[in-house]
C-alpha cells in the first residue's frame, strides 16, 4: 500500500528553492549534498538522441545536422503514423529492347494505418529500399540566406561602433529596448577613413568589408493579391482532399491546404535525458546510451538511499479518539540503519498540513541491512534485536513494522494528515565505485539525515 | 562533443527561438527557414480532459509559472531536443504582453531553464526584417486580436497602434453559435436533430478545423451583399446564392450538415463595422492617421499582414478592397492624401512570418548578446526591462554608467570583448 497504488499517501519534504512534497518514488537523493532532489529542482539535459520507430541511436552533431530527423523512418503525413515501405514488381522496360518489358523491384512507402501511400501524392517509386527519399525544400531558402547575410552585416558594422565608442568612453545614446537601430548602416560609411578606429580595428578587415558589400533588394510590395478562384462559390468541397489543421501544421514550412501536396515527413527523434544537482553539478540520473537498454550509469533514486515509510493498516479513526496505525519501514541499504522518529514541534513552518496529534516511539528503531540473499535462505538465523513489543509490531528481514498513535484534530470531512520528523544515519560512500572490503576499513563516517514526512491517513470514521 | 559544436558554429550555439502564441506555438531554430515545430500552446495533465492553455493572462502569477515550466519543458525536451543551458532565448512577443506575464516567462527561462539570455523581440518588428525593408505598416492578426502597429525606419510608431478583439478566437465563437443554432446532426438513427440534442457544444477543436477547411473570406461585392441580407430585417435585400453545404463527419456515426450561408458569411464579422465604425480594414487607416503625415505614404504602401488567421483564404484579397472603398469615406479621404495601398509578401506563411523574423535575428551573433537581457544582469536585477517602463535602464547602459566589467558569466557567452 502507499507505493505502487497510492503513492501520494506518504510523502517526503524537499527543502529546495521551492518546497515541495511528493512521495519518496519520485524523488532523487543527492549523495553529495546528501540531501532529497525533486524533479523541480534538478537540471534536465539531453543525454542521447534516438529514433522511437527504428531504436537507432544518433550522435548529437548529426542529430543536430539531421535536424533532429531519422534518416530512414518517417511519419504519415494525414494520421501521423510510422509509414512502412513496401515492395512491388512493376513492368518496366528493358534498356536493350523497348517492346519487351520485365518485372523490376520498385519500393514504395505506406501506411497501415490510413491506407495512406507516397503514390497517392504522386511520388515516384523508388528503386532503393531506403535513402531515397527526400522531402521538398522550402522555395524561399534562398532569400532568407541573402536577408541573413545582409542583417549580419549590419549587426558588424553595429558592433564595430560599440566597439568604438566603448574605445573612446563616450556615452552610448541607447535606443529603446526594442527598437532597431539599423540606420546605422548610413551614417557610418561617411565616416572619414582616418577616424582612429580604421587604425584599431585592422586596417584589412575594414577593406575587406568594403569589398564585399552585401546589398539587398527590398522586397516589392504588390498592387494586388490574388483572388479566390470563382468557382470557390459554387463548388462542393470534398473534405478528405482538404487537409486539417493539424496536417498543416506539421508541415511548417508549407502547410499545404490540399491533401495532395502532403509529403511524408522523417520522424523526430527522441532523447534520453540526464539529471544533475543543481548544487553541485553531480549526476544524479544518467541513462545507458544505447536505445534498447533500459538501465542506468548513474541512478540514484532516493528509495535506495532512504528508509521508506508505508502505511501497513489503519484503524477507525474518530474525532479527539487514540488509535493506533501501523506502519512499516524499509532500510534499502546494506549496513543496520538506526532511526528515531520524533513529532514536529510547535510551529514548525514545515508542519503546515497536520490535522491530528502523532505520538512516536520514543526509542531508536534499529533497522537491519539489506541482505538480497536472505530472501532464499530458509536457515538463516533471525538477528537478534531486543525490541520492545509495544513499539515494534514485526520484524522482517530488513524491514520493521512500528505503531504510532494518532489523535485526528479536526472534525471536517478531509483526510486526517500526520506528520513527524525522520531522523536516521547514513553512511556516505562517497566514491562511487569502491570495491565492498576498502569501504569496510573506510568506515564511511555516519552522518544523519532529517527528512519531514506527512502521511494521509483517509477521512475519520463515520 | 560540445566543443566541437561550438567550433562549427562561430563559438556560440544558434540561439533558439519561440513564439508563444494565443493559440499555436512556433518554436525552432535561428538561422533556419521555418520553425521545427507548431504546437498548441496548451499542456496536458494526467487526469484532465481539458487542456489547459499556456497563454493566459487574468490567473495568479505562481500558477502561470507552474504551467509555463511545464510547457517550456515540453518544448525543450519534446520537440527541440536541445539543453536549455547552452543556448540563447529569442522570444516573439506582442506588445500588448503584460508586464507579469513576461516577467513570469522571464522567471521560466533564467531561475529554472537557466538559460544564457533571453531577448524579447516585438512581433511587428521582426516581421518587416523578413522582407528587407526599414518601414511598413504591419498588421498582425492572430487568434486574441488584431493588433496594427506601424513600424517606421525599424522603430515601432508606438502612439499609433490600433487593435480590435477581432480574431481566430471571435471567429470561433461566432461560428460556434451558427453551427449551434442553424445546423443539423445526423446520427445512425435519426437525421435532422439539432446539435445540442446530440452533442451538445461543439469542441472548439471542431470549430476550428471546420473554420479551417470549409469557411472562406468572400470578396468585397458579395460580402457587402451578404452584410446587408444580415441586417436588413424586413427581408427585402437578396442574399446572394449560398456555397454548397458541407457533411461534417463529427465522429464515425454522426454528421454535422455545415450550411453553405455559414461558410461564406461567418468572416463578415472582421469586416462588419462596429458602432464606432471599426474593423479590421479600418484598423489600418485609423493607424495610418495617427501617424505623422510625412511617413504616411511610405507605410500605407507597404502592408505588412501576419498571423495565422490572415492565411484564410481569400482574406487579403478582401482587406485591400475593403481599405480602397473605406478610404473614399469622407472621413478618411479628408484625411489622407495617398490612395495607393500596396501589401507585401514575405517569405513564409504568415503565421510563421514573425518568427522568421526572429530567426533572423537570432542568428546575427555579432549583436544578440548585447541586445539581450543575460542571466547575471537578471539575477542582479530580478526583472527584465520593458519598454514601457523607464526606472530599468537597459542592461549595457547600466554596465557602462557603473563603468563595472560585465560579470563573468555575461563575458562567456557574449561575443562583445
Amino acid at each position: 500500500m502507499a507505493s505502487l497504488l497510492q503513492p501520494d499517501r506518504v510523502v517526503y519534504l524537499v527543502r529546495g528553492e521551492k518546497r515541495i512534497r511528493a512521495p519518496l518514488s519520485q524523488l532523487y537523493f543527492c549523495r553529495y549534498c546528501s540531501e532529497l532532489r525533486s524533479l523541480e529542482c534538478v537540471s534536465h539535459e539531453v543525454d542521447s538522441h534516438y529514433c522511437p520507430s527504428c531504436l537507432e541511436n544518433m550522435p548529437s552533431a548529426e542529430a543536430k545536422l539531421k535536424k533532429n530527423r531519422c534518416a530512414n523512418c518517417f511519419d504519415c503525413p494525414c494520421c501521423m503514423h510510422t509509414l512502412s515501405t513496401r515492395a512491388t514488381n512493376i513492368p518496366a522496360p528493358l534498356p536493350d529492347d523497348p517492346t519487351k518489358t520485365a518485372m523490376k523491384k520498385a519500393y514504395y512507402l505506406a501506411c497501415g494505418f490510413c491506407r495512406w501511400t507516397s503514390r497517392d501524392v504522386g511520388m515516384a517509386d523508388k528503386s532503393v529500399a531506403s535513402g531515397g527519399w527526400q522531402e521538398p525544400e522550402n522555395p524561399h531558402t534562398q532569400r532568407i540566406n541573402k536577408l541573413i547575410e545582409y542583417y549580419q552585416q549590419l549587426a558588424h558594422r553595429e558592433k564595430q561602433e560599440r566597439d568604438r565608442k566603448k574605445l573612446a568612453r563616450r556615452r552610448q545614446c541607447m535606443p529603446l529596448a526594442f527598437s532597431e537601430k539599423y540606420g546605422l548602416g548610413t551614417r557610418l560609411q561617411k565616416q572619414r577613413s582616418g577616424a582612429p578606429i580604421s587604425s584599431l580595428a585592422g586596417l584589412s578587415l575594414k577593406e575587406g568589408e568594403d569589398q564585399k558589400e552585401i546589398s539587398i533588394e527590398p522586397a516589392q510590395a504588390l498592387d494586388e493579391v490574388e483572388p479566390l478562384p470563382e468557382d470557390c462559390y459554387t463548388r462542393p468541397i470534398s473534405l478528405p482532399e482538404v487537409t486539417t489543421l493539424r496536417q498543416r501544421l506539421l508541415q511548417p514550412d508549407f502547410q499545404p491546404a490540399g491533401a495532395s501536396q502532403l509529403h511524408p515527413r522523417h520522424k523526430h527523434l527522441l532523447m534520453k535525458r540526464s539529471l544533475r544537482c543543481r548544487k553541485c553539478e553531480h549526476n544524479l540520473s544518467k541513462p545507458e546510451f544505447n536505445p534498447t537498454s533500459i538501465k542506468f550509469k548513474i541512478q540514484l533514486v532516493a528509495v535506495s538511499y532512504i528508509p521508506e515509510v508505508r502505511i501497513m493498516s489503519i484503524p477507525n479513526l474518530r474525532y479527539m479518539k487514540e488509535s493506533q496505525v501501523l506502519l512499516t519501514l524499509t532500510n534499502p541499504v546494506e549496513n543496520i540503519t538506526h532511526v528515531t522518529l520524533g513529532a514536529c514541534e510547535e510551529e514548525d513552518p514545515d508542519d503546515i498540513n497536520s490535522t491530528a496529534k502523532v505520538i512516536v516511539p520514543t526509542k531508536e528503531l534499529v533497522l537491519a541491512g539489506k541482505d538480497a540473499a536472505a530472501e532464499y535462505d530458509e536457515l538463516a538465523e533471525p538477528q537478534d534485536f531486543q525490541d520492545d513489543p509495544d513499539v515494534v509490531a514485526f520484524r522482517k528481514s530488513n524491514k520493521i513494522g512500528f505503531f504510532i498513535k494518532v489523535i485526528p484534530q479536526k472534525e471536517e470531512d478531509a483526510d486526517v494528515t500526520v506528520s513527524f520528523k525522520i531522523r536516521h544515519d547514513f553512511r556516505n560512500l562517497a566514491a562511487p565505485i569502491r570495491p565492498s572490503e576498502e569501504a569496510g576499513d573506510v568506515a564511511a563516517e555516519a552522518i544523519w539525515l532529517v527528512h519531514h514526512v506527512e502521511l494521509r491517513l483517509g477521512p475519520l470514521a463515520p | 562533443m560540445p566543443l566541437f559544436d561550438g567550433l562549427g558554429s562561430g563559438g556560440e550555439k544558434t540561439a533558439i527561438v519561440i513564439d508563444l502564441g494565443a493559440a499555436y506555438t512556433k518554436c525552432g531554430f535561428a538561422g533556419e527557414t521555418g520553425p521545427r515545430f507548431i504546437i498548441p500552446s496548451e499542456i496536458r495533465k494526467p487526469g484532465q480532459q481539458q487542456a489547459t492553455k499556456v497563454v493566459q493572462y487574468n490567473i495568479n502569477t505562481e500558477e502561470l509559472y507552474v504551467i509555463l515550466k511545464e510547457f517550456i519543458h515540453i518544448l525543450y525536451f519534446r520537440h527541440l531536443l536541445v539543453n536549455p543551458r547552452d543556448r540563447r532565448v529569442v522570444i516573439i512577443e506582442s506588445i500588448l504582453c503584460p508586464s507579469h506575464f513576461r516577467e513570469t516567462l522571464t522567471k521560466v527561462f533564467f531561475k529554472q531553464f537557466e538559460v544564457p539570455s533571453v531577448l524579447f523581440a516585438p512581433s511587428h518588428l521582426m516581421a518587416i526584417m523578413t522582407l528587407g525593408i526599414n518601414s511598413a505598416l504591419v498588421m498582425d492578426c492572430g487568434h486574441t486580436e488584431t493588433l496594427v502597429l506601424p513600424v517606421y525606419e525599424c522603430t515601432p510608431i508606438l502612439p499609433a497602434w490600433e487593435a480590435l478583439p477581432l480574431g481566430g478566437k471571435a471567429i470561433h465563437k461566432e461560428l460556434d453559435g451558427l453551427l449551434v443554432e442553424q445546423c443539423t446532426v445526423d446520427t445512425d438513427t435519426t437525421t435532422g436533430q439539432s446539435v445540442p440534442a446530440v452533442i451538445g457544444t461543439i469542441p472548439e477543436e471542431t470549430v476550428e478545423d471546420i473554420k479551417v477547411r470549409t469557411c472562406f473570406v468572400s470578396d468585397l461585392q458579395r460580402g457587402l451583399k451578404i452584410q446587408e441580407a444580415k441586417f436588413n430585417l424586413d427581408g427585402t435585400a437578396e442574399r446572394p446564392a449560398p456555397p454548397p453545404d458541407v457533411d461534417y463527419p463529427l465522429d464515425g456515426e454522426k454528421i454535422l450538415h455545415v450550411k453553405g450561408s455559414i461558410r461564406d458569411s461567418v468572416m463578415e464579422i472582421l469586416f462588419e463595422q462596429d458602432n464606432e465604425e471599426k474593423s479590421v480594414a479600418s484598423l489600418i487607416l485609423d493607424a495610418l492617421v495617427k501617424c505623422p503625415i510625412d511617413t504616411r505614404k511610405v507605410l500605407s504602401e507597404n502592408l505588412v499582414v501576419i498571423g495565422g488567421t490572415a492565411m484564410l483564404p481569400g482574406f487579403l484579397h478582401r482587406l485591400l478592397a475593403e481599405i480602397r472603398l473605406l478610404v473614399e469615406k469622407p472621413k478618411y479621404s479628408d484625411v489622407l492624401a495617398s490612395k495607393s495601398f500596396r501589401i507585401h509578401a514575405p517569405p513564409a506563411k504568415p503565421s510563421c512570418t514573425a518568427w522568421l523574423g526572429g530567426a533572423i535575428f537570432g542568428a546575427l551573433q555579432d549583436i544578440l548578446g548585447s541586445r539581450s537581457v543575460s542571466r547575471d544582469y537578471y539575477n542582479q536585477t530580478g526583472r527584465i526591462p520593458d519598454w514601457c517602463c523607464l526606472s530599468s535602464p537597459p542592461p549595457e547602459s547600466l554596465y557602462e554608467a557603473g563603468k563595472t566589467p560585465p560579470p563573468l558569466m555575461k563575458r562567456a557567452f557574449s561575443t562583445e570583448k
